[in-house]
């Protein structure tokens, strides 16, 4: 007896994913009469957990039956099984199928709105590095540092201290990558 | 949900100023609220013991369960008026837990002024029962008032929100079906009469409690009759004869233990049916917000990086990521409440606008609380944004604030300046709490262009008169309305005058939120309606 949606188109499913120690797992947890079967892969084995009498539980795993503590801790879980210890990670499908890249794929910085520069803190051929503030302008009473999108190095400064500029003007470009 | 990826480097020599610099303002304001709650002339301390009165903070703690949150609202009502010498304004407000239900306490504090209402104390007490009927809060008053402080009472008697809206607001309470549970802990005279009658249940303590429209003095003036305050109004004669109380009382604790019984009793709201998950702390400690703000208004700062500190595993689910970054909007949960977060990241362009009115009707229709970040300077100006409507944009968002009908809590993080305070639900657009935290300021601009407009009419009028003015006489001029302004932009001028619920400690903001939501939750939320958006 399989699960419905387990069938055939394998890695294409939105299975939750978790890495034990550094190993990708896809596993999903789905009802099954009163209770719960796991997928992992081409397996479907049922699942439950029951409450001791004292500390921890007990994992039903198919035929097996072990004593587990479990810790949670944000996205980590923390587990105690059968004398050893695991960490688990769950990973954000979002950020999993997203690319690597982040955002500022381009090289050039845009004002973000009309103002005036109020300082310049790098040169041309200057490397910086990805959090670094490179200018600072002001624009209706706010001042807004423009910071370096990834590590690089400054290719063209577009701008002086006190010129202003309108939205989307070109202030600062970085040597591409 | 994902948590927020801090970008703020907590080892870097800004942040440390910032920490340092945020943490003084909140030690400053802590020790103020500390001043406001317990410092006290000994002689009226003694005064208080000596009529066998307790002081109005103990009976707050007798009155609530032990070990149960507190948020004191207001706390620093009327620090800048009345020479400072009305602490709170002579008023203990807030939202405390008896019998395992929320109330909202009224207290009269007797060691400033016998209890005095001067017109801020007015405005706190109609500020209190305003949430009370907001969030359908069943109200504990104790009270013990020596009735309006009568050289200012032209400013607390007879406009449409002073004293009378106190007895107003009592009467709409009971309509709702929102119970009062009144203890006459001292005199209620005149109109504080009204408070015990108006509620649904009341309790006198003999020898000290007295309810009567004129006191012994008056009712001598008035008629020519001699009579003693027991005769004329103590705990016998409403209890026996009037039936205008309904429990007599032996001491205080008698009185609140009387009053714990009968919250006991009332039924328990039904809560709002909205999404609640099992909490989670946020995954960035909220202290580092205190290096998260920056030392000068004006720079600015990732409001994300406020929402990572506050939210429950600091995970966002950020609406529209792309479009309008200067208003960041998505839901989060506090407290394992779900919310939806509207913070500013900058000024309010069209983009933004749109983004921000469309995200609030997301919420109305879902049925989910809204929380607004401000750290606004207003909308964009110029010719560009006026042609593409950055007006009618900004309109659209005071009509989906105006319409909305899901709880608005405000927090003012930083500034709050212009139209901006009224699209991101400023004090005018009933949001159920507004909160403010200890460097922000909020005016119609800010300080420094409003002092340069200023000045700038006063040189032009005296140049007008043949006065050239040298540089000294200009900043002579410039610097005291410079810091006139500054005064009454600073966060605790307007808690002062109950522009807002209090200042808050950064650090403390995701528990008040907490309490906040929780007790919205005990009010119907209607089906969402609005007038007409311009398009």
């Amino acid at each position: 007896m399989r699960g419905a949606g387990v069938t055939g188109i394998g890695g294409l499913l939105m299975q939750h994913t978790f890495v034990v120690a550094e190993t990708e797992f896809e596993a999903w947890l789905s009802r099954y009469g009163s209770g719960y079967v796991l997928h992992v892969g081409d397996k479907v084995v049922p699942v439950a957990l029951a409450d001791t009498a004292s500390d921890g539980q007990f994992l039903h795993c198919g035929a097996e039956i072990s004593r587990v503590l479990i810790a949670p801790d944000g996205d980590l879980v923390h587990i105690h099984l059968d004398g050893a210890t695991f960490t688990v990670r769950y990973v954000d499908p979002v950020r999993r199928y997203g690319s690597h890249a982040g955002g500022g794929a381009d090289d050039i910085a845009e004002a973000p709105m009309p103002g005036v520069v109020i300082a310049v803190n790098v040169k041309e051929g200057q490397a910086v590095s990805a959090g670094e503030t490179l200018l600072v302008i002001e624009s209706m009473k706010l001042e807004t540092a423009i910071k370096a999108w990834r590590d690089g190095a400054v290719a063209a400064v577009h701008v002086g201290v006190g010129q202003s500029f309108q939205r989307g003007a070109p202030l600062l470009t970085l040597a591409p990558q | 949900m994902r948590r927020i990826e801090s970008k703020v480097d907590t080892s870097s020599d800004e942040f440390r100023l910032n920490w340092k610099h945020n943490r003084a303002l909140a030690d400053t304001l802590k020790e103020r609220h500390r001043a406001v709650r317990r410092e006290r002339p000994a002689r009226d301390l003694e005064r208080l013991s000596r009529q066998n009165k307790m002081f109005v903070r103990d009976r707050i703690e007798l009155l609530l369960d032990p070990g149960t949150p507190f948020l004191e609202l207001s706390t620093l009502a009327a620090n800048t008026e009345y020479g400072g010498e009305v602490p709170g304004a002579g008023i203990v407000s807030g939202i405390g837990i008896v019998e395992g239900r929320e109330v909202i306490i009224h207290a009269d504090d007797a060691s400033v002024k016998g209890g005095a209402w001067y017109p801020l104390s007015v405005k706190k007490i109609v500020r209190t029962l305003d949430i009370a009927i907001e969030n359908r809060l069943p109200v504990v008053h104790l009270c013990d008032s020596a009735g309006g402080f009568l050289p200012l009472q032209a400013d607390l008697f007879a406009d449409r929100y002073l004293a009378g809206r106190i007895f107003r607001n009592q009467s709409i309470l009971s309509k709702l079906g929102v119970p009062q549970i009144a203890l006459v802990l001292g005199h209620c005279t005149a109109g504080g009469a009204y408070v015990p009658a108006l509620s649904e249940y009341n309790v006198i303590v003999r020898g000290t409690g007295a309810i009567f429209l004129g006191g012994p003095p008056l009712v001598k003036a008035a008629t020519g009759e001699d009579v003693t305050v027991d005769e004329l109004g103590g705990a016998d004669v409403h209890t026996r004869i009037s039936g205008t109380a309904d429990y007599p009382a032996t001491t205080e604790e008698q009185a609140i233990a009387i009053a714990r019984e009968l919250v006991g009793q009332t039924q328990r709201p039904e809560k709002l049916d909205v999404e609640r998950i099992a909490p989670e702390p946020p995954h960035y400690d909220p202290d580092e917000l205190y290096g998260v703000i920056p030392r000068d208004i004006k720079v600015q700062f990732d409001v994300r990086e406020v929402i990572a500190r506050l939210v429950d595993g600091s995970r966002f689910h950020e609406y529209q990521p792309a479009y309008g970054s200067t208003l960041i909007c998505g839901f989060a949960h506090v407290w394992g409440f779900k919310v939806g977060i509207l913070g500013n990241n900058g000024v309010l362009f069209n983009d933004s606008s749109l983004k921000g009115a469309h995200f609030m009707q997301l919420c109305n229709q879902s049925r989910v609380p809204m929380i607004f970040l401000q750290n606004i300077t207003g909308y964009m100006v110029g010719r560009d944004y006026e042609h593409r409507g950055i007006t009618k944009d900004g309109a659209k968002m005071i009509m989906a604030v105006s319409g909305s009908e899901v709880p608005k809590i405000t927090v003012i993080c930083n500034g709050s300046f212009g139209a901006g305070n009224y699209g991101m639900a400023g004090r005018a657009f009933d949001p159920r709490f507004l909160f403010m935290w200890p460097q922000s300021q909020i005016s119609v601009m800010g300080a420094e262009q409003a002092a340069n407009v200023l000045a700038d009419i006063k040189i032009r009028q005296l140049s007008r008169e043949g006065r050239g003015l040298s540089t000294a006489e200009i900043a002579a001029i410039r610097e005291p309305i410079l810091e006139e302004y500054r005064r009454q932009s600073s966060a605790y001028y307007s808690t002062s005058h109950l522009w807002d619920d209090g200042i808050l400690d950064p650090t403390d903001t995701r528990n008040a939120l907490a309490m906040a939501i929780s007790v919205t939750l005990n009010a119907p939320i209607d089906r969402p309606h609005y007038g007409v958006f311009r398009m």
